[in-house]
């Protein structure tokens, strides 16, 4: 059965906000909401030993959901393929959803009323294109793909190099895998 | 282009009518929980002046006021909660899922207020005609369910917070406990403050004004322990979040402690809205039958204000560098190069 995740390779990342940018335009999104922010904690380390990582950020499509489970007008919704998404015709903007997500990545537009998010860009993927912000990365450090193909790169990149997730202590079981700027070797 | 707070760290997504809400909701679920227990406890006679008075029927009617103004608060708190909705024409849906704890929290709601409803309809004058005065077996049932029903609103409050995993000061299940005392603490103050102030003389109650200072007097007994209660808990609370949370709940504790939220805690919430109270309840007099209960539910209110603003979300790593830097829409050089 397919299992949409992405990994992100920070030893790419040039933290250029392509990605931002791409996942704004083509999700139309209002000024005050973002998706897909590139964060970082600036230069680490002592000269001449410096380095810059970046972080990607966008909704985790947890195998878990915190977001889905509270809802309680079943708009925020999780496919079989594991994409989360927020049904915007049902979203009656409770915000109980945006509260819940320990990545803050649901935001409330106040003037629509309801609550929108990262759709792993679904209209593409279910037409078979990558995701707006994996289609934009010109560096190839966003990799989308099936979880539970053997083939697929994504699936082979999460066996063969050593990934994270983002506080896997709350069990939330995130489909965003990083690839550490200093790391990647199992 | 107008300012806008793209920072989604400091970003609320519940605001005032929330706070309204989840003091509205227990205040109300407190109030007839506790006038469930006094109509039980006491029905079957007290002791007055050395005497015993025999079954008293209609002592409901002692807090009767506290019950419709307890419903009145469950209702309020409803609309409040409708209010603050994005897209409050469907409302209705809130039904819909079976895993939300803000659906049984509505469910919850509308049998406490339904229960109570009824069982204050029987406190009603009865020459108005208007209710099966006589369907005894239907009050005792609307008392318990009501008691019970109240109980569930009060605990549910502390829970829908305490259930969001993204909010490390919420997360913990001491908040519906401090909730649950809160509640329970002001539902006991209104309940002293109105008692006997219904017209129980329609029902030609026995022993009216000295059951009524019986009431009263048991009811600033439980408050006072109530109130030391909530200091506790509340001391408890801040410090277990300051010595034992994570870095963002110690930041939030710190905020309370010596933070912007400093003078709220210390002076309005443990030193006005507790230790005052319990101080008058011990001074009894007017201090007791009006300053501690008022004092009391501005507490309340101002603890659900604090920690409804009290929401921060655990940064991920360069988060918070992220959003400082980001325009807000009112920077000068958006609109320096205009000539006007």
């Amino acid at each position: 059965m397919t299992r949409y995740a992405m990994v992100i390779d920070q030893r790419r990342c040039i933290g250029c906000q392509s990605c931002t940018v791409a996942c704004r335009t083509w999700n139309e999104l209002p000024q005050d909401i973002i998706y897909n922010p590139v964060v970082s904690e600036g230069v680490q380390g002592v000269f001449p030993q410096v380095h810059v990582s970046y972080t990607p950020l966008l909704c985790m499509h947890c195998d878990n959901p915190p977001c889905t489970i509270c809802c309680p007008c079943i708009a925020s919704q999780q496919d079989e393929d594991g994409i989360v998404w927020v049904d915007e015709t049902k979203c009656m903007g409770c915000k109980v959803c945006a509260n819940s997500c320990p990545y803050g990545a649901r935001d409330v537009n106040h003037k629509e009323g309801f609550v929108r998010k990262c759709t792993f860009c679904k209209d593409r993927v279910r037409k078979g294109d990558q995701p707006y912000c994996v289609a934009t990365c010109h560096q190839k450090a966003r990799i989308f793909g099936d979880l539970d193909d053997p083939a697929s790169e994504v699936n082979q990149l999460i066996n063969s190099l050593k990934t994270e997730r983002l506080f896997p202590e709350l069990n939330t079981d995130p489909h965003v895998f990083y690839i550490s700027d200093l790391g990647g070797r199992k | 282009m107008s300012h806008v707070n793209n920072n989604k760290l400091t970003k609320h997504f519940w605001f005032w009518p929330i706070a309204w809400y989840l003091f509205l909701g227990g205040l109300g679920g407190g109030t007839l929980t506790v006038a469930g227990i006094f109509d039980l406890a006491f029905r079957g006679g007290v002791e007055l002046e050395g005497a015993l008075t025999g079954p008293l029927p209609q002592l409901g009617s002692v807090f009767a006021l506290a019950v419709l103004i307890a419903v009145a608060a469950l209702g309020i708190g409803s609309f409040l909660l409708i209010f603050e909705l994005g897209q409050p024409k469907v409302f209705l849906r809130v039904f819909l899922s079976r895993t939300a704890i803000i659906k049984y929290g509505a469910c919850l709601l509308i049998l406490a207020m339904g229960f109570g409803f009824v069982y204050f309809l029987f406190f009603l004058p009865p020459e108005w005609g208007l209710f099966y005065y006589s369907w005894i077996w239907l009050r005792d049932i609307c008392c318990v369910c009501m008691m019970l029903f109240g109980l569930s609103v009060v605990v549910y409050t502390g829970v829908l917070l305490s259930s969001m995993k993204s909010k490390p000061f919420w997360n913990t299940p001491a908040l519906p406990l401090l909730f649950t005392v809160s509640a329970l603490s002001t539902a006991t103050a209104l309940m002293a403050v109105t008692a006997g102030l219904w017209p129980a003389t329609s029902f030609n109650l026995a022993h009216g004004g000295a059951l009524t200072a019986f009431i009263v007097e048991n009811l600033h007994t439980i408050d006072t322990v109530l109130v030391i209660s909530e200091v506790v808990v509340l001391g408890i609370y801040v410090l277990m979040m300051y010595g034992a949370g994570n870095v963002t709940a110690r930041a939030v504790a710190r905020k309370w402690l010596s933070g912007s939220f400093a003078g709220l805690f210390w002076f309005g919430m443990i030193f006005l809205g507790l230790l005052v109270p319990f101080g008058c309840y011990l001074a009894g007099g007017i201090c007791a039958e009006l300053v501690a209960p008022v004092f009391v539910l501005a507490a309340g209110l101002l603890l659900r204000f604090m920690i409804i603003y009290s929401d921060a979300r655990r940064p991920i790593p360069g988060e918070e560098r992220y959003w400082e830097r980001i325009p807000k829409g009112n920077e000068k050089f958006l609109t320096a190069w205009k000539w006007d």
